[in-house]
């Protein structure tokens, strides 16, 4: 498989299939780091589409320098998720009592089955409503660590803060989502 | 010495990647097992971390890629997109549609006489048509008036001999002997000739309504 730094010099000469390929080995990855910080599927589209343009736009200014294709595109998919969280922060606050009811008819469902993909699925749901109460700044991390699996100088190259701070996000992230979770009636079995 | 709470709740997630120091790790699980209060902590964030890690990544939705290239290089034509009208043609709705368009063509087919198979495209000249419609509508026309032409002269020919055969009270039977024909009453003579009157007259009708001459 040819390397993301061959595809983006192709690209750069104007080599449309190169960019095919580098958007089609990409986007699920940018799809699921938007996914996961805004929780909302179309959403998390429309800031794919939004990431692969700026990417597009921008390509001139990649250097393998800088820690690598993916890393850069992490790092542009993260500004952008800020900026867009910034823009929606007024939305997200007159919505967030309606995000809670949800979860507490959720976990007062009689309908629940027993089946291990159901359970598996339900799971999901819910961490990824308590991964939506987190700050930006915990869920970011959390999301890059635990979702992306990012190594921590990786982390600190596209949140741009000392790797010690990194942790302690990481840290702080895991323990308000294990106490989210706890409040939600999520314990380990 | 044992760590505080303080201390186990920051270094939480080394001790979970395993990145404490053999001497940490030991002071670390001995406060575990004292502390009331971390041990659950550090069960439940053990949780939290396995079911971050078993969260299977989303699907992208299936029109992502080609929108983000639309947006980057242009709209695009892909093989797909040329044969996509195909699947429409095993549509219930779009096969119902066709047999009823169908069926429409060969009852209008049938009617007007035209045979598909001796079409051509000098057919489909809109002067070739509106001829065609008109000498076929003046055909329809004569063949109707002929109709109702010939059903007069029925009704007429029906309604003059009634009264001839209505007026006999007992006809003869074919297997009347000569005998009893040759001895006929006055009365009699008088019906047969006007039975031979009428005859005559209805005769003439038919010769009239055919176009021939009476005899």
């Amino acid at each position: 498989m040819e390397a993301d730094a061959q595809l983006v010099q192709r690209c750069l000469r104007g080599d449309g299939p190169a960019w095919e390929e580098l958007v089609r080995r990409h986007s699920r990855r940018v799809y699921n780091l938007c996914y996961r910080f805004t929780s909302n599927s179309s959403e998390a589209e429309d800031l794919s589409q939004e990431v692969f343009l700026r990417i597009y736009r921008t390509l001139a200014s990649y250097r393998t320098a800088y820690g690598g294709f993916p890393t850069w595109l992490t790092s542009v998919t993260r500004n952008l998720l800020v900026d867009h969280y910034r823009r929606s922060r007024h939305d997200r606050m007159t919505d967030s009592l309606e995000d809670l009811l949800p979860v507490v008819e959720e976990k007062h469902s009689p309908m629940r089955t027993p089946d291990k993909a159901a359970m598996a699925r339900e799971l999901s749901q819910q961490v990824q409503s308590a991964l939506s109460r987190l700050s930006p700044e915990l869920r970011e991390a959390i999301i890059l660590r635990d979702l992306q699996g990012l190594e921590y100088n990786e982390i600190q190259q596209v949140l741009s803060v000392p790797e010690g701070t990194v942790k302690s996000r990481i840290n702080r992230g895991r323990i308000e989502l294990a106490r989210i979770l706890q409040d939600m009636g999520v314990r380990p079995s | 010495m044992s760590w505080s709470c303080v201390q186990v709740e920051e270094r939480l997630s080394d001790y979970l990647e395993n990145a404490l120091a053999e001497s940490e790790r030991i002071e670390f699980r001995e406060h575990l097992e004292t502390c009331a209060r971390c041990a659950p902590l550090v069960a439940q964030v053990s949780h939290v971390l396995g079911s971050l890690h078993a969260l299977e990544a989303e699907p992208a939705p299936p029109g992502l890629t080609s929108k983000i290239l639309d947006q980057t290089l242009g709209p695009r034509k892909s093989k797909k997109e040329w044969l996509s009208w195909i699947p429409i043609l095993w549509q219930p709705r779009f096969a119902t549609g066709l047999v009823t368009v169908l069926a429409t063509l060969l009852i209008i087919f049938h009617a007007t006489g035209v045979k598909p198979s001796n079409l051509t495209l000098a057919d489909f000249n809109p002067v070739n048509i509106v001829q065609s419609a008109n000498r076929r509508a003046h055909l329809a026309f004569a063949r109707s008036v002929k109709f109702v032409n010939d059903l007069r002269v029925v009704y007429e020919i029906q309604s003059r001999l009634q009264p001839a055969t209505s007026g006999v009270p007992n006809q003869q039977t074919p297997s009347a002997t000569p005998s009893q024909q040759q001895h006929k009453s006055p009365n009699e003579s008088q019906q047969d000739g006007f039975s031979n009157q009428r005859f005559a007259e209805v005769a003439a009708l038919v010769a009239n309504a055919t176009g021939r001459s009476a005899p």
